[in-house]
């Protein structure tokens, strides 16, 4: 049976139950929305769905990322390092940079201290 | 995860918890600048183009491009099912003609 591509796949869903359940739960989704800012009020029944397909689209990117450093350092059980590695070679995850490094313990200083 | 990574792949519990960790930060951190959009147009819900919008604002344009598709697509079907049900009430009561009471 012919597999359809990750993204045909995606494109070809709906929102509605028929299509199946979504791989992420929408109530924690919501409520992570809803925690993220005080601004956030209401919330469109959408948008919670618009994040789980989003969600599945970074993490495949960040998990494919993480792998190639696990490659590169020999080894075929992605660790946190791989994950760390990954976020601080991507521009746009830049937003992520704390949050691995504070897990890893490590204390990141992107400026370097230049002597006058 | 493991859908994307070889069969022979193993990933460590600190990895899975890394990446949910990771995965709920990219929540919060696209509904801000979603929840920000809102806020300037004096809107108070936040909905699916809100989401689109923030993605591409912040530099994930190919999700962007792709959740406004998914968009697209998922509002025609749900439109498609809403025009099932509106097509119904409508011909009960859609009266092509209109029974004026001529003057006379």
């Amino acid at each position: 049976m012919r597999q359809p591509g990750a993204y045909s796949g995606l494109l070809a869903g709906g929102i509605s139950g028929k299509t199946g359940p979504h791989s992420l739960p929408l109530a924690r989704i919501k409520k992570i929305m809803k925690n993220s800012n005080d601004e956030v009020k209401m919330i469109s029944g959408e948008a919670p769905i618009v994040f789980s397909k989003a969600c599945e689209l970074f993490i495949e990117e960040l998990t494919k990322r993480a792998w190639m450093m696990t490659l590169q350092a020999k080894r075929r059980t992605l660790h946190r390092e791989d994950v760390a590695s990954a976020v601080m070679n991507i521009d746009i995850f830049d937003f992520l940079v704390n949050l691995v490094s504070e897990n890893s313990g490590k204390s990141e200083d992107p400026q370097p201290v230049t002597e006058a | 995860m493991k859908k994307i990574l070889p069969p022979n792949a193993k990933i460590s519990k600190e990895a899975k918890e890394i990446m949910q960790e990771c995965a709920s930060e990219f929540i919060s951190f696209v509904t801000g600048e979603a929840s920000d959009k809102c806020h300037k147009e004096k809107r108070k819900t936040v909905n699916g183009d809100d989401v689109c919008w923030a993605l591409g604002s912040l530099g994930f344009d190919y999700y962007a491009e792709l959740m406004k598709m998914f968009l697209y697509r998922n509002r025609e079907a749900e439109g498609d099912k809403v025009d099932n049900n509106q097509n119904i009430k409508a011909a009960v009561s859609y009266t092509p003609f209109s029974f004026n009471v001529m003057p006379g």
